[in-house]
């Protein structure tokens, strides 16, 4: 870690011996929700080395954010801000489209030196060769967020979920002795979130860790699935899309959410008059001892070609990203966790949370990160998402004999669309 | 003649040009297109590879079956309510004629965006009106965006509930074009009010029904603003997805130009060839 | 035997019987836009039925202003609406004055194709327009790029044709045999007769314009040239903008049309029953 520490603040002084702090003018990002907040929570500390750059950050919500960019790099840039949030899985849709649609971050400063600094799972999606086009941002370590009450309520201990079956048993019991709540909730309508964690969870993935062949259909994801359906057969798992989440969590109608870590920071600043009544425990797996670590989402930042304030804005993403101090900063406010290896070592990650009834749930939310099998998105990733999330539909309303007819069809769809063959 | 031929396209040409730049060009681009392979950069010239996805793609099957279950059932629907509001807005009994008519008519100047922001927060499903409306006579909540027939049927409603006054408003205007003696007559002969409506006026709205059905074909073709605000981009899972939302997801979602370029051709033979079959049993019988 | 004013009675209930329920059904949605541009979030989102208005429309605005800066985008779609109506009725009425009073060489074939573009879905030119418009021309986020592509309008032309080939002939000879130039009259005479077709024609433009979605969702990504309805849009389905919020900006969308519909009635219907001329 110190090597790279040194570099940082070695750059930083000579950055600001030289012309570093002559940057100035106008940078604007577009990112989504608690992404965009944490980006604004970081501008106050860089803006004290970089007191002449004004950082605008715009929110437009995720799946905007997606679309505009492509839209805009379609249009030869046009419309398009300095810096754009990338989620990791859809990343490389950008670079196969458009590889001349953002700035190698290479030639602004971010040596490989400093790449190291970041695990590889982050950064397979982000480089083609010497090019760097996103740096990575957070990971999102899967974890179950639940209500203290609400479990005790029932006289469910978390400690002994250990499995997908315990997790309904336990929901029929916390709905029991908790009128109106239900155990958890899931975005059947717009995404496929729960059977993405599962699958990753089994080791299993829309394609397999080389992105050369479609793995949907695998055993893992097959069991991923059937477990979703088993969880909203038994009603425990209900439908609710990304704010009807968090209004549930608001008006205290749901026990628990599964998602990546980085949902902490949402729990946290949509429900702070709930504090110490929420905790975090691992996700429960298909089979008793089986893997219980997962990844979901997690993103990267990204310079624009058409941005004609390069330096600033890689300024403003050095700081944000590459260093302790911008990472650690967007953990503690919205709880997003860093990537950047060599800020998992600050104090805050040790200490207890008071929101979380004092839990140190940095300590057991960043200790399942080592298990994570990583998952490629590839170029393909949103058709095979429409794809999958049509037969999560249909599969879950009754309209496949079992979990491998429907991946099996889901497969043979991607493998239509996208040309890849189907993993043996 | 060669001076009236000149001064008629000096009028004509400003629109011409428009036309030829924003509709011919495009169209003939978008058939060279739908002969790219697209997906990724390069493009490369391919000419079986998007016309042989479409004829295999379910997922576009799936759009063509939405958009023909709306085509089925909605269009059908509406246009017999909106006939049937048409004579009822006529009717000189009518009290209140004013306040009626604007009751239909007011959603057609209703954006697309403003209706589909009300419909999506009135069908919301914890909270929503309507499901708390339909809980005071007992009805259980009905999860409209994730169940696939609900938001089916919600997309049904919302259309119905936007169009109606305008196929309404186009049939009022083919009513008073009737003249009221063909009534008086029938009325002398003492041919009932039913009767009168049956075998009158229906033949006689038959051209401008013909119309507005094929209007609404058309319409119902590119139906792309409701599946993509209400029900959150043809969800639950591609149940609302519709031929126009299917060919904005090739098109800026996935960035496959080519095979947008193919979906869009098919959408525009579709219509055409419902339209003239439209026509053809709509035609005069004589 | 029942009496001629027994049965008209009959009808007279059973009209209303059926219509006023109906009638209150359709009024539902617009007037819940009102009700919820009004209540706070908690209200919206709690247990309780709430079909009356409340006092918090200025709160919402707020909201919605902060977060979107809405104003401008409502000036935005003021100015494309008002030079796309303008610049397309100019060009429909010029098109539909060749096409009512000429006859030339290609007439049949210009009308054919007019005709013909009404049974084309406007999706299959949205893409290539797209290209050519963003990609190869450079124009994304440009007033030019909102407002001429959409000026093709078949509609227009025909109902502005409609209404010259109307007008009596004789008038526009005797204007030639005074050596009037044929522009002259079109301007000076032509287009001052066609006033009510003119204003019906502005209103149906006007509000097609100011509800158009797709073109400018794609067009332009830029926030400042957003227009009003694209930015409204965005806002659905996220989390950091409130419901009463959008409310209030699909009750400013929509007021002043239902306002402009109320008082120009008829001009509207007129411009809506030429959709089905051919």
């Amino acid at each position: 870690m110190r090597p790279t520490l040194g570099c940082a603040s070695l750059a930083l002084v000579l950055g600001m011996t030289g012309g570093a702090l002559a940057q100035s003018g106008e940078i604007t990002i577009w990112s989504w929700d608690v992404a965009a907040s944490s980006l604004q929570s970081t501008i106050e500390g860089f803006n004290a080395q970089y007191p002449d750059v004004t950082v605008t950050v715009e929110d437009l919500g995720n799946q905007q954010v997606f679309d505009r960019t492509l839209a805009g790099c379609a249009a030869g840039g046009s419309g398009l801000p300095d810096i754009i949030s990338i989620e990791n899985g859809e990343a490389e849709i950008f670079w196969n489209q458009f590889p001349d649609c953002f700035a190698n971050l290479r030639d602004l400063g971010y040596t490989e030196e400093m790449a190291s600094g970041f695990p590889d799972f982050k950064r397979t999606e982000l480089e083609v060769g010497d090019v760097a086009y996103g740096m990575p941002w957070d990971s999102g370590p899967v974890a179950m967020f639940y209500r203290r009450d609400f479990y005790e309520n029932a006289g469910v201990d978390p400690e002994s979920i250990t499995t997908w079956g315990d997790f309904i048993e336990a929901g029929q019991a916390i709905a029991e002795a908790n009128p109106g709540v239900v155990m958890g909730q899931a975005d059947f309508n717009g995404d496929t979130e729960w059977f993405r964690m599962l699958a990753n969870e089994q080791g299993c993935g829309y394609f397999t860790g080389e992105g050369d062949a479609i793995a949907v259909n695998q055993p893992g994801c097959v069991a991923a699935l059937e477990a979703v359906k088993e969880m909203a057969d038994a009603g425990i798992l209900v439908a609710g899309n990304w704010d009807e989440r968090i209004q549930a969590i608001r008006a205290e109608t749901v026990a628990s959410q599964l998602f990546g870590g980085w949902y902490e920071g949402t729990i946290r600043s949509n429900a702070p008059e709930q504090e110490g009544l929420w905790g975090v425990y691992e996700m429960p797996s298909v089979t008793e001892d089986g893997p219980r670590a997962a990844n979901l989402g997690g993103s990267a930042l990204s310079i624009t070609n058409t941005s004609d304030n390069k330096e600033a804005a890689w300024a403003y993403v050095n700081y944000t990203l590459g260093t302790n101090e911008g990472q650690v900063t967007m953990l503690r406010v919205f709880g997003l966790v860093p990537s950047l290896l060599s800020a998992l070592d600050d104090p805050y990650v040790e200490e207890g949370q008071p929101f979380w009834g004092d839990q140190a749930i940095w300590v057991d939310i960043l200790g399942t990160l080592d298990r994570v099998v990583p998952s490629r998105g590839t170029p393909f990733f949103g058709d095979a998402q429409a794809i999958i999330q049509a037969t999560q539909t249909q599969y879950i309303n009754g309209g496949f004999e079992s979990a491998q007819a429907a991946l099996d069809d889901a497969a043979s769809q991607i493998a239509l669309v996208t040309g890849l063959p189907i993993a043996e | 003649m060669r001076a009236t031929t000149r001064t008629a396209y000096g009028f004509l040409t400003p629109y011409l040009l428009i036309f030829a730049a924003f509709w011919v060009w495009p169209i003939i681009y978008s058939f060279y297109l739908s002969f790219l392979s697209t997906r990724v950069q390069p493009w490369t010239f391919n000419p079986t590879f998007n016309w042989g996805r479409l004829i295999i793609d379910p997922a576009f099957f799936n759009a063509f079956k939405n958009t023909m279950i709306i085509l089925v059932i909605q269009v059908p629907v509406m246009i017999a309510l909106a006939t049937l509001l048409a004579v009822l807005l006529n009717s000189h009994l009518l009290k209140a004629r004013g306040i009626m008519r604007f009751a239909f008519f007011a959603p057609v100047v209703v954006g697309e965006v403003a209706y589909a922001a009300v419909f999506r927060l009135m069908f919301q499903a914890d909270f929503g009106v309507i499901n708390k409306l339909l809980a005071l006579v007992g009805v259980a909540p009905i999860s409209w965006s994730s169940n696939p027939t609900a938001a089916m049927a919600l997309i049904i409603t919302a259309v119905t509930w936007r169009w109606v006054g305008y196929n309404a408003i186009i049939i009022l205007s083919g009513l008073q074009s009737i003249p009221e003696d063909v009534y008086e007559a029938a009325t002398l002969d003492k041919v009932s009010k039913t009767r009168q409506f049956f075998f009158i006026t229906l033949p006689l709205l038959r051209p401008i029904i013909l119309v507005c059905v094929v209007l609404s074909v058309i319409g119902t073709m590119q139906l792309f603003a409701e599946p993509f605000l209400i029900t959150n981009r043809g969800g639950p899972g591609g149940a609302t997805e519709t031929l126009g939302l299917f060919l904005y997801r090739q098109g800026f979602t996935v960035l496959n130009f080519g095979y947008a370029s193919a979906v869009a051709y098919t959408i525009a033979a579709i219509a055409i060839v419902i339209s003239v079959i439209n026509f053809w049993l709509g035609r005069d019988p004589k | 035997m029942r009496s001629k004013s027994q049965t008209t009675l009959l009808r007279t209930v059973g009209l209303h019987a059926v219509l006023v329920p109906l009638a209150l059904i359709w009024l539902f949605p617009i007037w819940m836009m009102i009700v919820f541009s009004t209540q706070p979030e908690n209200a919206i989102f709690s247990s309780n039925l709430v079909l009356l208005p409340s006092d918090q429309f200025a709160n919402n605005f707020a909201l919605l202003q902060a977060d979107t800066g809405f104003l401008r985008t409502v000036f935005v779609s003021i100015v494309v609406a008002t030079v796309y109506t303008v610049v397309s009725v100019f060009l429909t009425s010029m098109a539909g004055w060749a096409l009512a009073r000429y006859n030339f060489a290609g007439k049949g074939v210009v009308l054919a194709i007019i005709l013909g573009t009404l049974t084309l879905p406007y999706f299959v030119v949205v893409i290539p327009q797209f290209i050519m418009v963003a990609r190869d021309f450079g124009l994304g986020n440009t007033w030019f790029a909102l407002i001429v592509p959409p000026l093709f309008n078949s509609l227009g032309v025909l109902f502005m044709r409609q209404s010259f080939s109307m007008m009596p002939g004789e008038l526009f000879d005797a204007a030639r045999v005074e050596g009037v130039k044929e522009w002259q009259i079109f301007l000076r005479v032509a287009l001052p007769m066609a006033r009510p077709t003119i204003a019906a024609l502005c209103i149906i433009l006007f509000l097609a314009s100011w509800n158009n979605y797709l073109w400018p969702l794609l067009i332009n990504n830029r926030p400042d040239m957003m227009t009003a309805p694209v930015a409204l849009g965005s806002l659905i389905g996220l989390t950091r903008v409130s419901w009463g919020g959008i409310m209030t900006g699909a009750v400013v969308l929509t007021l002043p049309m239902l306002f402009a519909f109320v008082v120009l009635q008829r001009h509207f219907v007129a411009g809506i029953a030429a959709g089905a001329i051919k």
